[in-house]
């Protein structure tokens, strides 16, 4: 399975799932729920556990 | 001539189980459609839907009408097919399997011609919020068109059709896309190699069995428009598109048409969406895409379907039985028949039942169906008294005549795209009755019995 990170939108406190090529790739993560634009480091929590 | 409206006009004539038309206002991006699309689902009712009156995204009555779930029901997609709607299961799929070894040429009319032309929006009119775009679960990006699309090849000139996901991106004419199809994918990288914009025209309305076509495992190279002439039964009829004239021919009988192009080298964020698994796919960098273009009919009707559902399920599994039949049977000479089942999602699970004569040859046969897509994790092999389609049936042989230390294997390191727990590992299960060992037998009612009663005469 690829691996996937949540996160927490730092606006609405929605969370939700990314690839995790988006962890550290400088770029701006779009919460679905508010259309927030934020750096993974910014969400107010992130959950990247992965079982390898 | 077959269109949408042709199809939808054949399923009204047969009333509201085959198609319900809806006149009260629906706002597809605020999950109005899918709400109600859900509710039947959760009550095992499968119409298809004709919304008259939806709203577009800028939540103004939309120009378009909107139609979904047509292909939810296999009998339906017979039906399409101009089969016999109660030949729904294994017929349905040697029938798909043998539709795709034809070609039926497609024909080219003047654009004038064309109803798919009858109106052309360019420029600052070709605007993707005046269609009634599907926002299908909450956790969706944003609405999403999940219709076919044809792209080119930019060396031999054929066309190829796949269905894949196009995001609303809050802007006029820019959106995004997520492919996943190898053709699509090789097309699109010799365009990139090329540093040139790759051509991409959605198709958003046509009849079920230029959809059903558009799915056909045709080989590299194959002009999908003449592969879905078979599926039709007559010639597809293209016409010249508005942003490259002849040189990127369109389907002129289909309903409403985006062109546009993946700009090389950019991207947009795509996702989440509710996928053919029921999980969301996770957010991820995807193609961008740039609208030149939008034709369409007068009074034309938007498609869409219903994703991580029956209609989603059933145009994975229509496509993939029969021609996995065809395969495993060419190579094995033992199958009785081929299910993709719904409860894995029409990917992840395939049921094969075949008629054994030794030990060992199930797993073989399991091995084998494995490898016709990197989307199955699951192969599961039964006895040919077992009804592949009944899914009760098939789970009886599995905890009665599966011996897990000697019947389950699972194989390591191998791809998939989608995600599971399984991941990139593919599991193989024989719950064929073991020839090596005696083994209790299954119960029956004495045919001859089951003959000569008869339920009327006991006023039953």
């Amino acid at each position: 399975m690829e691996r996937i990170f949540w996160v927490e939108c730092r606006q609405c406190h929605g969370k939700f799932y990314c690839d995790y090529t988006l962890r550290h790739a400088g770029l701006q993560l779009i919460c679905p729920f508010c259309k927030e634009r934020f750096l993974p480091d910014e969400a107010t929590s992130i959950d990247e556990r992965w079982r390898s | 001539m077959k269109t949408l409206r042709s199809f939808l006009d054949q399923l009204r004539a047969l009333g509201p189980d085959e198609l319900s038309t809806i006149d009260r206002p629906a706002d597809p991006a605020n999950f109005d459609v899918t709400a109600i699309l859900e509710q039947l689902s959760l009550e095992k009712r499968y119409p298809g839907l004709l919304f008259c009156n939806p709203k577009d995204l800028h939540s103004q009555p939309s120009r378009f009408g909107l139609a979904t779930n047509l292909f939810a029901t296999r009998a339906r997609c017979a039906r399409a097919l101009g089969l016999p709607p109660e030949r729904d299961k294994m017929e349905l799929s040697l029938a798909y399997a043998e539709l795709e070894r034809q070609t039926i040429p497609a024909v080219t009319i003047p654009a004038a011609e064309a109803p798919v032309r009858e109106v052309v929006l360019t420029g600052d009119q070709a605007d993707l919020a005046i269609l009634p775009i599907v926002r299908h679960f909450e956790m969706d990006l944003g609405p999403v068109l999940t219709m076919a699309t044809i792209m080119q090849d930019p060396d031999e000139g054929f066309y190829d059709l796949t269905f894949i996901k196009t995001f609303y991106k809050d802007q006029p004419r820019r959106a995004g896309l997520t492919i996943h199809s190898p053709h699509h994918l090789r097309i699109l990288k010799k365009y990139e190699d090329r540093g040139q914009p790759a051509p991409v025209v959605n198709v958003l309305g046509h009849h079920p069995a230029f959809f059903l076509g558009s799915l056909a495992l045709a080989p590299w190279g194959a002009n999908d428009y003449d592969v879905i002439g078979a599926f039709l039964r007559e010639p597809v009829r293209l016409t010249a598109s508005e942003t490259w004239g002849s040189d990127f021919l369109v389907p002129a009988d289909a309903e409403i048409l985006i062109e546009g192009v993946i700009p090389p080298g950019e991207k947009e964020i795509c996702d989440p969406f509710g996928e053919v698994t029921r999980h969301y796919q996770a957010q991820g960098l995807k193609q961008a895409y740039d609208v030149t273009a939008i034709t369409h009919r007068r009074d034309a009707v938007m498609q869409d379907v219903f994703s991580g559902h029956e209609e989603h399920w059933f145009l994975g599994s229509i496509p993939k039985e029969g021609s996995m039949f065809n395969s495993l049977q060419r190579q094995h000479g033992c199958v009785e028949a081929v299910h993709l089942p719904n409860s894995g999602a029409a990917r992840f699970t395939a049921y094969i039942s075949i008629r054994k004569d030794r030990e060992g040859i199930a797993k073989r046969v399991a091995t084998s169906a494995l490898l016709e897509s990197w989307q199955f994790n699951w192969a599961i092999v039964v006895d040919e008294d077992i009804d592949v389609f009944d899914e009760q049936e098939v789970l009886w042989a599995v905890y009665t005549n599966v011996d897990p230390s000697r019947d389950v294997d699972v194989l390591k390191n191998q791809y998939n795209i989608f995600y599971s727990a399984a991941g990139h590992q593919k599991v193989i299960i024989d719950a064929t009755r073991p020839l090596d060992t005696v083994f209790p037998e299954k119960i029956r009612v004495p045919p001859a019995a089951m003959q000569r009663i008869k339920l009327s005469d006991f006023g039953l």
